[in-house]
Parts: structure tokens; sequence; C-alpha cells
């Protein structure tokens, strides 16, 4: 994934529509003030300069699927491990909420189910039925929308053929309006997230950790 | 202190170290129901907790721990009271340990078994903590031997292994003897539990020969238990976590916890019990010696840890250190600076003001500064990943107090029982030599 | 049968063991009885022992099924972890290592066990001896007996006597 800053505007577009594809558990005040909002995608803001000349950049920050997962190896039960694909996946059905690997992560981007999650009628009604919903006790994180990764492979599978570049779009990427964000193929040389990644304008989060995140920033160039 | 040691005719030792197993004073039933009481609330607490979530407790993203770590850290290092005390002390033929060593001992247990419960009790899912242990299970899927939550486990199983064959051993020809004096439901117990001990020769040998060889064991499989309860936190790269010093440095702060915990214990069980001719000055003086020793050692390393990251000035690992040191968490630090080395430096630095009173409140200010420092190492760095943007705070709720207050009832009921059941002095150690004390 | 005698301290009885062992007693028919751990000098009733040796041996032996269970489960689900080593050598240390401690443990308790013959039914007879006496069983044969007797005298043996073997 690439995710262009200069073009993001900060909208939370992409939070929101997280929230409905991954069936997050909404929160209330009280539970948002302590620290227990579920925000797969989160848009963190940074600020430049001197009031009154100040300006913000915004940067959404999603699980980076680190290639060297430091949240991984620390999993005493293989609840958190990378797929054939690359992809970090959690398995909730493993998972028994030691949230060592929430400690362990530097990008603060996995959530802890602290509760059953409820949700006030007639919510319940528009839950994505291609995602499970997580009971207490589970550590769970963007999946980079591995539900439509997988429609998008059994069709092309059906149809006999590749999936397309551009083809698969997690719900944060389809819903911004300023075409921030693009999603791909980094195994594909030719694919446009491909390209992005080695513009030159990409820089990857905390990447003097050697994560190997997957996620590229194209910074703005001045 | 030089005093020559009175020589106590054997009758008369196990007549006043049995006293205990015999008589029930009034006192001992009205502690031993307030103590249940508050046991009793810490596990409904546990149970509410299981029952709502552990969202119950006041741990939130980003301090994924909070106090339920704490408690681990803490009773893990008390546990090393004993068995790593009384195994050198036992190593180095230290006569003067002998009343000491099963009071210690016997902490230990008990710490371990509190200890253990934690990892258990903080757990989002805790009815499925049997997933960690492996065996073929249904899920076709063992554990992950990599992560350093299944090195506790083994290391922890290993240790409470370890330790209670550690105390049962030399426990054996105690309740050997008493196996003959009891009656009652009593005798069995004892009877069962002496193994058909006679006294011969052979068994004294083997005994002998156990003992050396397990102090040995137990003594390395102790260093590495809190070595492997420091790496839960040094294998993370979170910000003043990752760290090379914090086997060592924990190790320290057991050992010193540890000395504490015994200290405080003996002093207590010396006033109850009335084994003050059995539990001297002397014994407290050393063990005061040793734990200014410890104090000492605990300040080099935190001076250690502290100064290399603030000369390194590296900013993510600032941000946490200049909260430690003079941010939120600053009255913490100070107190445990002051609990866990001026106290004891004063108290017991100075000769004049050292005896078993001072040692007593050093070894209550140390138990303190000791959960403080636990503290202080495990939230603070949480509280502040590496991206600013995701900094958050914890504050315990009452559900964490309940049970961290309720397993400190815990551990005094565990060891009021053990004290019915059996003597805290080792009777048959206890050899009233004048010319083998030091 | 057995014949027992009582001391007062280990001098007289290590003077005792000595005799016995002068007119061909051998350290496996003698038993001394004490509610203390008594330390007679080198030789006077050796005891040999593999503790050490046996546990060392065990200790090994759990490290090698430690490696050996590790490298199995690690390997025995056909588990994706996209790159990471199943089996990982010093990542597992720590469990190595315990499990060598946990191994010498078991060892220990075993030996001791066994050496100190704890658990074993004997039939063989248990005096019942005074806290701070010293007593020295015999197994001997009958035509044995008046030989083991005068020994004990020699060495200034109390209430020598015949135990029965018990039933």
């Amino acid at each position: 994934m690439a995710i262009d800053l200069d073009r993001c505007t900060g909208c939370q577009a992409c939070v929101a529509a997280c929230h409905a594809e991954n069936n997050l558990p909404l929160s209330d005040p009280e539970s948002a003030a302590k620290g227990r909002a579920f925000h797969w995608i989160r848009v963190d803001r940074y600020y430049e300069g001197e009031f009154p000349s100040i300006r913000v950049k915004h940067m959404p920050v999603l699980c980076q699927q680190c290639d060297e997962a430091p949240c991984e190896p620390v999993c005493p039960v293989y609840a958190t491990y990378r797929n054939d694909e690359g992809l970090n996946v959690q398995v909730y059905n493993r998972c028994v909420g030691t949230r060592y690997c929430a400690n362990n992560c530097p990008y603060s981007v996995r959530f802890f189910n602290w509760f059953d999650p409820v949700w006030p009628e007639p919510l319940p009604l528009q839950h994505n039925p291609d995602v499970s919903i997580r009971m207490t006790g589970v550590m769970e994180k963007c999946t980079f929308c591995i539900q439509r990764i997988q429609r998008a492979e059994r069709d092309a599978a059906s149809e006999h053929r590749q999936v397309a570049d551009g083809e698969i779009q997690p719900a944060c990427v389809q819903s911004c309006p300023a075409e921030a964000m693009t999603f791909g193929d980094l195994n594909d040389p030719e694919s446009k997230v491909s390209r992005l990644a080695a513009s030159g304008r990409a820089t990857r989060l905390l990447e003097e950790l050697g994560t190997k995140s997957k996620v590229f920033y194209l910074e703005r160039s001045e | 202190m030089a005093a020559v040691p009175e020589v106590i005719p054997y009758p008369e030792v196990r007549r006043d170290l049995w006293r205990p197993l015999e008589r029930t004073g009034r006192s001992y039933s009205i502690w031993v129901i307030i103590l249940l009481a508050i046991a009793l609330w810490g596990l409904s607490c546990w149970g509410y907790q299981l029952y709502r979530g552990i969202g119950v407790a006041g741990i939130r993203r980003p301090v994924f721990w909070g106090f339920y770590l704490v408690d681990f850290v803490f009773w893990i290092g008390i546990s090393h009271a004993g068995t790593l005390i009384s195994a050198i002390l036992r190593l180095t033929d230290a006569n003067w340990r002998k009343p000491v060593t099963r009071a210690a001992e016997a902490i230990t247990v008990f710490a371990l078994m509190i200890g253990g419960l934690f990892p258990i009790i903080h757990l989002g899912r805790a009815w499925v903590f049997y997933w960690l242990i492996p065996y073929p299970n249904s899920r076709l899927l063992w554990p992950n031997f990599r992560s350093p939550l299944l090195w506790d486990l083994t290391a922890i199983t290993t240790y409470l292994t370890g330790s209670t064959i550690y105390l049962f051993l030399p426990l054996i020809p105690d309740v050997a003897q008493l196996a003959e004096h009891a009656s009652g439901w009593r005798r069995a117990l004892y009877r069962k539990l002496s193994l058909g001990w006679t006294g011969s020769d052979r068994e004294w040998h083997a005994l002998e020969r156990a003992m050396k060889l397990m102090a040995a064991i137990i003594l390395a499989v102790a260093i590495s238990v809190h070595t492997v309860v420091a790496w839960d936190f040094s294998m993370a790269i979170a910000p003043m976590w990752h760290s090379t010093i914090f086997g060592p440095y924990f190790v320290v702060g057991a050992i010193f916890s540890g000395i504490a915990a015994l200290l405080l214990v003996m002093s207590i069980i010396r006033k109850t019990l009335h084994f003050e001719r059995y539990l001297t000055p002397h014994h407290f003086n050393n063990l005061a010696k040793l734990l200014l020793l410890m104090s000492l050692l605990w300040l080099y390393f935190t001076v250690a840890e502290n100064l290399t990251v603030w000369y390194g000035n590296e900013p993510k690992e600032m941000a946490v250190f200049g909260d430690r040191i003079r941010g939120h968490f600053a009255p913490y630090f100070w107190i445990m600076v002051v609990c866990n080395f001026v106290v004891p430096f004063v108290l017991l630095g100075i000769r004049r003001l050292r005896n078993i009173r001072t040692a007593t409140i050093a070894s209550i200010t140390v138990l303190v500064g000791m959960w403080l420092e636990r503290y202080i190492i495990i939230v603070p760095t949480l509280s502040m990943p590496r991206l600013a943007a995701a900094w958050g705070s914890y504050s315990p709720s009452w559900v964490e107090i309940s049970i961290t207050g309720a397993t400190f009832a815990v551990m005094a009921l565990l060891y009021l029982l053990f004290s019915k059941l059996f003597p805290l002095v080792s009777v048959w150690e206890f050899e009233p030599h004048p010319a083998e004390q030091d | 049968m057995y014949l027992r005698g009582d001391f007062e301290n280990d001098h007289s009885a290590a003077h005792a063991l000595r005799q016995l062992r002068a007119v061909g007693f051998t350290p496996a028919d003698i038993d001394v009885f004490s509610d203390e751990p008594i330390e007679f000098p080198k030789g006077v009733l050796p005891r040999p022992s593999r503790m050490s040796l046996t546990v060392v041996t065990g200790a090994v032996s759990f490290m090698l099924l430690a490696v050996g269970f590790v490298y199995y489960t690690q390997h025995n689900y056909p588990l994706v972890t996209g790159g990471m080593p199943l089996f990982s050598f010093w990542a597992t240390g720590v469990i190595f290592y315990e499990l060598t401690m946990l191994g010498a443990i078991l060892t220990t308790l075993v030996c001791f066990l066994w050496e100190s013959g704890l658990l074993r039914r004997s039939r063989r007879p248990v005096p019942i001896i005074e806290p701070g006496i010293i007593c020295i069983r015999i197994g001997c044969l009958p035509d044995q007996a008046d030989e083991a007797r005068r020994a004990l005298e020699r060495a200034g043996a109390r209430n020598i006597a015949r135990m029965e073997v018990a039933e």
C-alpha cells in the first residue's frame, strides 16, 4: 500500500469506512477517553511551524504489515503470523489475550477487545457478513481487508485469470475522496503501488527499526 | 553481636519449635478469618473480571500491561527470598543459616504460587490459559516456543517444582519426628509425608547429597527465572525496555526484595511465635548486612540503566526517561529511591542504628520501593510508545487494586496455615553446638 | 537376624564400626540410626554414591529430549510463518535450559529416594531410639551373632539386643 501524504486531507473517511467494513465495535465518549476506542486506521496529525503560520500534516496509520514483524515471535500461541501472501494476519480463535504483540508493536496499531462488543439497534443489521465478530479478550488489527482480497482472488480464479492491478480495494482506499491511497501487489514490479514505492518520494514509518513494513508514505517534495 | 550463642538442649529446642503446632491462640483464628475474607474478596473480583471481561481492569491502549504484570514481577521477585538465599548459604556452609532456611524456602513456594497466577489473571481469555501448555490437542497446534511467555511458563514450572522439592526434602526428618509425637489426622499426615523415614545413615547421606545438588541447581534456576521475567520486557523493542542489563538488574532486584520479605517474615515469626532464642539478633544482623549490600547493588544498576539512557539522549527513550525522572511518574520514582536506597542506607549502614526494629522498617520500605520499581519500569514505557499520537495514560481500577491486595492476604494466610502444620525453624538442623556458630 | 547397640556419641560409634569391619562385616550389613546427621571419619562407613553423575546424565537426557520435543512440535503442524524459521535454536535456548534443569531436579529426587531406600518396603526392624543416641544395627547370620555382640561390647555399647524381623 502507498499513501500520498500530499493528497491526504485528514477527512477521516477511511476511518469511517473501515468501521463499517470490518465490524469494528463502537465506543462511547467514556471508553474513548479511556483510550479504548477502536480505529484500525487512524489519522495522526503533525504540526509544522509556529502559530499563526501553522501547517497540519495528516498521516493515516494502519497496520504496516511488516515483513519482520515484532508482534509475531512474541505470541505464545501463533495467533499472529505472516501468511503466504506476506500479510500479518490475526487468528482470533487462537488468541488468548496476553497483549504482548500490542506492547511490541512500534506503530501502536493493535486493538484489544476489553469486553464483548455491543452495537445499538439497528446497527447489528449492517454487519458485514464476510467479517467475523470478535469476542472479549482477543486482539485485533487491520487486515488489509483480507475478505476483499480473498473474494477478488476467488473471482479471478473462477474466470481463469490473474487478479488485475487495482482490482482489489480495501475499504479505506475505496473511500478516500482525495485518492491518496493506492493498494496493489508489491511483488509485481509493474503494479502502480510498486512504482510509487520505488518513486523516490516513498519512505516508511519508523524505517530505522528494520521492520520492513509494507506501507509506503509518499512525502511532499519541497 | 559476637556474644557466644547459648546452647539450648535438644528437647527444649523441640518443645519450643513445636509449640506453635500444638497451641492455637484466639488472635490466630481472628487473623485467619480476616485474611480469608480478603482473599475471598479478591477471588470474587477475579470472578467478576472473568464474567464481565478484562476491561474491568484499568489497562487500556497503549498501556496493555498494568498492575497484574507489576504484581507478577513483584511476587516472582519475592520468591527469590528463599531458595536463592538459602541455597547460597547452604552452598557456602554458612552455619548461621540453619534457623533461617525453612522460613525462606516457604516464602519461595508460596510467592511462586501467587506470582504464577498473575499471567493467568491478566489474560484476556483466562479460561483458555492451558493453550500455552504444550500437549497434543484438538487444535493440532503446538505453542510457539520462541515467545518469551513460553520461556516464562517453562521457567516458572521448573522453579516451582524445584523449590517445592527443595522445601520438602529437609522437612522429611522433621515430619518423621513429629509423626512419633502427634496424634489423629496429624499423625497420619506426617506419616505419609515422612515417606517412612527411619533416620538411618543411608537416608542422612542421601539427604545431604541431594540437598547439596539441589542448592546448586536451584541457584541456577532462580537466576534464570528472574532473567527470563526481565526478558519478557527487554525482548520487546519498546523504549527503555530494550536494555541488555535488564536480566541482572531484575535478578538483583529480586534478591533484594526477597531478603526484605524474609526479614519481615522472620521478625513477625520471632515476635508472635516467641522464637527469640532461635532467630537471634545475630541472624538479623547478618541478613541486614546482606540487605544493605543488595541495596547498593540495586542503586548501581539503577544508575547504570538511567545514566546511559540520559547520556545517549535518544528522543524516544528520553520521553520515557523524562516522564520517570521529572514528569508524571517522578513522585513514584523518587519515593522508590528513598525506599530502596536512602532508608536502608541510613538505618542499616550506620552500625549504631542497625537492630531488629530498623531492619524490619527498612525491609518494609524496600518492599514498597521494589513494587514501585516494577511499576515505573512497566507503565511509563507503555504509556509512551514510539509514535506520540498513541500516547496514553493508565490508572488502576478497583478490581486490580483488590486483586493485588488480596494476594498479600493469600500470602499471609498460606504462611499462617503452614506454621500450624510444620515447624518454621528446621528442628533437626538446629544443632546447638557453639563451636559451629560463626 | 539383627542386633542393635546404642552409643552415646559419634566417637564411640565410629570405634564400634571399626571393630565390626575388622571382624568381617561389610558396610552393607550395617546401618546407623540417629536423629541428627553424623559425620564419621573417612572410610569408617563408606557409602558410595553415583548421585552427581546420575543427575548430570538425567539433565543431559532431558536437554536432548527438550530439543527433540521442540523440533518435533514445531514441525508437527504445517504452520505458515512467512519466512520465520520453525525451529530456532537460540530463541528456544531458554526452554532447553529450563528443561535441562528440570531434568536435574527430577533426577535428584529420584536418586534421593533410591539411595535413601525410602518408599521401598523393608522388613528390616527399625530401632526406636532416644534423642541424641546413636544406634548401630547389624544384620548377621545366627553363627556370627556372638562375634558381633562382642565387637559392640568392646566399643562400649549399651542396650545390646536382638531385633526381630517385622512381619
